[in-house]
């Protein structure tokens, strides 16, 4: 087996140039992946490059690095925009896991309960990828098209996660599972809430995940809840009507798709209200 | 020594150090990494090998064929050894499944072959290489079936009076079904050995056994070989519950390892095999009835219910046991159908038998409670009894049940409990209160122990096991309180199988037997100092022996040579007419969150009845670890049967959901301060499983509180409320 471990994005895009590779981030996925097997491909660890890591503002923009952990994420000190991202931050497995699982190996790993895709697709990210042709940037919408199944072709590498600047923006991030902490999600909510000074939703982003293959927005919803004041008669209604076409949950040991739809109906609300509360 | 007949007053009554809270004397070495639990035990024996297993990967079948060329041929490894290559080994008398060699598969993950070598890394990248051709049987993988197949035959198991003209004569009956899934013991540390059998002649093991005498009888019968030949240490050991009470393959594969390469091999077993390859707690559906005058007293009770077992035995998981005992009640009827299914084998998991029985049954009694309008601990003092029911010439020896409703309910503010079921709010939460009673056999076993005296200090040596409970620290307190020394004094030997013979660590006998024992071994010491001293009438006080009018330094009556004295404890016939038991009373408050259904215990109130509390600090710690674990069996534990293939399809730790510490609220544990004369000198029974007894029903009766929803069907997910949960929120 080949294990690399370069120092500069170049380097790695030369060393998985013509040959299958598999990119090694944190190694929380990695490594269970394998399932105790040896991979013939070669690895390309990416802990050595440092230009990867971070969290930077760069004109109307925020930078995190593909590399960046997740206990990064959670200990930064950002605007409230990113708080539901820094709240699945907490949750995303145990402390020792946030410690070395990175924000893009999340993405690539594509799972469908991962914590961080929700939090980030109500933030609007992009993904930022670069390749032997060059560097381009995709929504994160985009990025993630199945189970285990990214846009990401073979030779090119995630470099940072981009995510516009919207100072008025609260968010909020709820995780429900059987037990309090350290669980595989039954169904996750990120809302990202602009308030208008009467007090209505002038702006909304929900994202649902564990309810369906690829976590989802809920646009038809942000329509119909823009210009309702949260918790008022119009937002309740808005919310229990809505079909939640866009999920497509199942059953499984952790809960019955029937319970995840009744739930996520209540956590949109939830998440909601707190994202307007700018509660932690 | 011999424990014949109830102790009267003696040293214990007046104790200075047993009873007193006393942290556990073996923290500093856990704490600094320096306790030599078995995988660690770098130290014991050089050129240690790393073993890994390979287990089946189907629930029932044969292994036609297992190739082995490309592991035997990679790097590091130093031997194979196959199922195939082996004839089956003996099945111990303390194991039903077997534990390797032969072409059949019994269950999923029976391990079929080891490879060790020089590494960890070596020895698993070699294990996944072995390639391995199954013919595939049909099993029995379903309880349900077997339920519905069985329930209503056979004889009963035990019966009094007419329990069918009670019950077409009662004023109130209830009739309700209910179910516990298969648990697993998840404790922290894996079964792990090192075994050094590299001359295929003596066998040392460094194990994680609660057993050492059974381990090291288990072995020889397995291998065939003489139990003088083997030696079994397991001085430290990270919990067990029931699931390192027998031997395991860890320690086979160790041994088998061991004698193929001739070296000694280290082996643990991954938790995703522990799952199916091990043991764990069966399943349970429990069909309970019962009938009561509009008075509140219970007339008739009746507990049908089905576990599952290997074929051969070893499920312990007896719902009904308790159903004989805790109540009154003129006429009883319980029967119990242990059903062979060929999933992996059932045994003994922490209170095996009242945990899951008293899961349904408190449920039972609080739903009964509502149908007779009654507080649920009226109604529970009411039906109390001081005799054994079905057998009223029993007492039994101390029960104070009685005590421990009364003072949880006032220490709880049962008072102000929310009475009316889903009735109090706080916020989006429903807020419930729950109750429910404990019962716990108190057994003993024989156990012996060996004490030194040299120069004042005393070192105890027994084979009984500290399993995270405090063995180490109550047999010092014993040491110490029977010869007069402080604490410091006393040293404390344990797990070695060159050690006297010991009761062992499981059916919260340890205690009770192995003070009792030590004990025993104490009261020999004492009567060699005295014939040393030609004279009958001594004291040990403050370190000295008190002959006569005279003190004498105990490190100068042993300063020339140690003074060694063995004995073993006993106990009598007498223990057979009485009814030893513990008991305890739950209280329980949640929030259900009236959207989502999620349970959030918010406070638990433990009140135990369990003699003299040896040592506060330990005690609390058992009873408030299985609060936590009994939270776990309420609301999220459950392996998942695959019924097609016949495994636990969630075998591992992200799978199967233990409580975590964000799930664990308030808890509080109050003993009671009485004494059982009957159990032993010491007057003291155990709490280690005690504490997992009713707490679970206690939850379930808070969540209906809360709801108004009765979950009859354990765990208590989420989902399982949810087309009841109310309309607006």
């Amino acid at each position: 087996m080949q294990f690399h471990r370069p120092e500069t994005v170049e380097d790695a895009l030369h060393l998985m140039a013509g040959q299958p590779a598999k990119l090694l981030a944190g190694g929380t996925d990695f490594f269970p992946a394998l399932g105790g097997r040896r991979t013939s491909d070669a690895v390309v660890d990416l802990t050595g490059i440092a230009s990867l890591s971070g969290i930077a503002r760069s004109g109307s923009s925020w930078r995190i690095g593909a590399m960046t952990r997740w206990a990064q994420i959670r200990d930064a000190d950002l605007p409230r925009q990113f708080l539901g991202l820094q709240l699945a931050a907490r949750e995303v497995g145990s402390i020792q896991i946030q410690n070395t699982g990175t924000i893009a190996g999340n993405l690539c790993n594509a799972s469908p309960a991962a914590d961080g895709v929700p939090p980030l697709l109500a933030l609007d990210a992009d993904v930022e990828i670069a390749g032997p042709d060059g560097t381009r940037v995709i929504p994160l919408f985009d990025f993630i098209t199945g189970v285990r199944r990214t846009e990401l072709k073979p030779g090119e590498i995630v470099t940072a996660v981009l995510v516009p600047d919207a100072p008025a923006s609260r968010s909020a991030f709820l995780k429900l599972g059987a037990r309090r902490y350290l669980v595989i999600s039954i169904a996750m909510v990120a809302a990202n809430v602009v308030l208008s000074s009467g007090g209505a939703l002038d702006g909304i982003a929900i994202a649902v995940g564990a309810c369906s293959a690829v976590a989802q927005r809920l646009r038809k919803l942000e329509e119909n809840l823009t210009g309702t004041v949260p918790g008022s008669e119009d937002f309740q209604k808005a919310i229990a009507e809505y079909g939640l076409h866009e999920l497509t949950p199942i059953d499984d040991v952790r809960a019955s798709a029937d319970y995840r739809l009744a739930a996520v109906r209540t956590l949109i609300a939830r998440a909601v209200m707190q994202a307007v509360e700018g509660r932690g | 020594m011999k424990f014949e007949e109830p102790t009267s007053d003696n040293l214990f009554d007046r104790a200075m150090v047993i009873g007193k809270a006393t942290p556990r004397i073996d923290g500093p070495l856990k704490v600094s990494g320096q306790a030599p639990y078995a995988y660690e035990r770098h130290d014991v024996v050089e050129d240690q090998l790393v073993g890994y297993p390979l287990g089946a990967t189907i629930g029932r079948g044969r292994i036609t064929a297992m190739d082995t060329e490309a592991a035997r041929n990679a790097p590091g490894v130093a031997a194979v050894v196959t199922t195939l290559d082996i004839d089956p080994l003996e099945i111990s008398s303390f194991n039903n499944a077997r534990l390797f060699g032969g072409n059949e598969v019994r269950h999923y993950h029976q391990a079929i072959a080891v490879v060790v070598a020089e590494t960890l890394e070596q020895a698993r990248h070699a294990a996944e290489m072995i390639d391995v051709t199954y013919e595939e049987e049909e099993g029995n993988f379903d309880l349900e079936k077997a339920w519905q197949n069985g329930l209503g035959t056979d004889e009963a198991d035990a019966e009094t009076g007419n329990v069918d003209e009670a019950f077409a004569s009662a004023e109130v009956t209830l009739d309700e079904t209910y179910r516990t899934p298969d648990q697993s013991h998840a404790m922290m540390e894996p079964h792990s050995s090192i075994a050094d059998w590299s001359d295929g002649e003596n066998m040392t093991v460094w194990t994680s056994s609660q057993m050492i005498a059974w381990a090291r009888k288990s072995l020889a019968e397995t291998f065939d070989i003489d139990e003088d030949r083997i030696r079994v240490e397991s001085p430290f050991v990270g919990g067990g519950f029931g699931a390192k009470l027998f031997l395991r393959s860890d320690a086979v594969l160790a041994a088998l390892g061991s004698r193929a390469a001739q070296r000694p091999v280290k082996l643990t077993l991954p938790r995703p095999f522990i799952f199916n390859n091990a043991t764990h707690r069966s399943a349970t559906i429990q069909r309970i009835r019962l009938a009561a005058g509009q008075d509140g007293r219970l007339t008739a009770i009746e507990h049908e219910a089905a576990a599952h077992e290997f074929e051969g035995g070893g499920n312990e998981e007896n719902p009904t046991n308790l159903t004989k005992l805790f109540y009154a009640g003129a006429n009883r009827r319980v029967k119990h159908h242990d059903v062979v299914l060929d999933l992996p084998e059932s045994s003994s998991m922490r209170a095996p038998g009242e945990a899951s029985g008293l899961m349904a049954f408190e449920i039972a009694m609080d739903e009964m409670a509502e149908k007779l309008g009654m507080d649920p601990v009226e109604f529970r003092i009411l039906n109390d009894t001081q005799v054994d029911p079905m057998n009223p010439d029993v007492p039994f020896s101390d029960r104070n049940f009685v005590d421990c409703l009364k003072v949880g309910a006032e220490r709880f503010g049962w008072s102000d409990r929310n009475r009316k079921p889903g009735d109090t709010r706080d916020g989006l939460w429903m807020v419930g209160h729950g109750m429910a009673g404990a019962y716990r056999g108190a057994p003993t076993l024989t156990s012996g122990a060996r004490v030194r005296l040299e120069r004042g200090h005393l070192t105890v040596e027994t084979d009984m096991t500290d399993i995270g409970t405090g063995s180490y620290t109550i047999l010092a307190q014993t040491g110490a309180e029977m010869l007069g020394l402080p604490l410091e004094q006393v040293t404390v030997k344990l797990g070695d199988s060159r050690f006297p013979a010991s009761s062992g660590s499981g059916g919260q006998f340890g205690a009770a037997s192995s003070t009792a024992g030590v004990y025993a071994a104490c009261v020999a010491l004492r009567e060699e100092i005295a014939r040393r001293l030609e004279t009958d009438d001594v004291r040990f006080e403050d370190g000295n022996v008190i002959a006569g009018n005279k003190a004498i330094p105990l490190e100068e009556i042993s300063a020339d040579a140690e003074i060694t004295a063995e004995d073993t404890m006993e106990f009598g016939d007498f223990q057979d007419d009485l009814e030893i038991g513990t008991f305890a009373a739950h209280f329980v408050e949640v929030g259900v969150h009236a959207a989502t259904a999620e349970v959030r215990v918010r406070r638990m109130l433990a009140v135990c009845d369990a003699g003299r509390i040896l040592n506060p600090v330990t005690a609390r710690s058992q009873v408030i670890g299985g609060m936590t674990m009994a939270l776990g069996a309420a609301l999220s534990e459950q392996l998942a049967v695959d019924k097609p293939r016949g495994y636990f399809v969630n075998h591992d730790l992200a799978g199967y959901e233990v409580a975590v510490h964000a799930d664990v609220p308030d808890q509080e544990v109050i003993f009671l301060d009485t004494l059982d004369p009957a159990i032993s000198p010491l007057k003291a029974k155990g709490v280690g499983e005690l504490g997992i007894c009713g707490v679970a029903a206690a939850i379930a009766n808070a969540t209906y509180n809360a709801t108004g929803i009765r979950v009859r069907d354990y765990p208590i997910t989420l989902d399982k409320m949810l087309d009841r949960l109310p309309e607006t929120f």
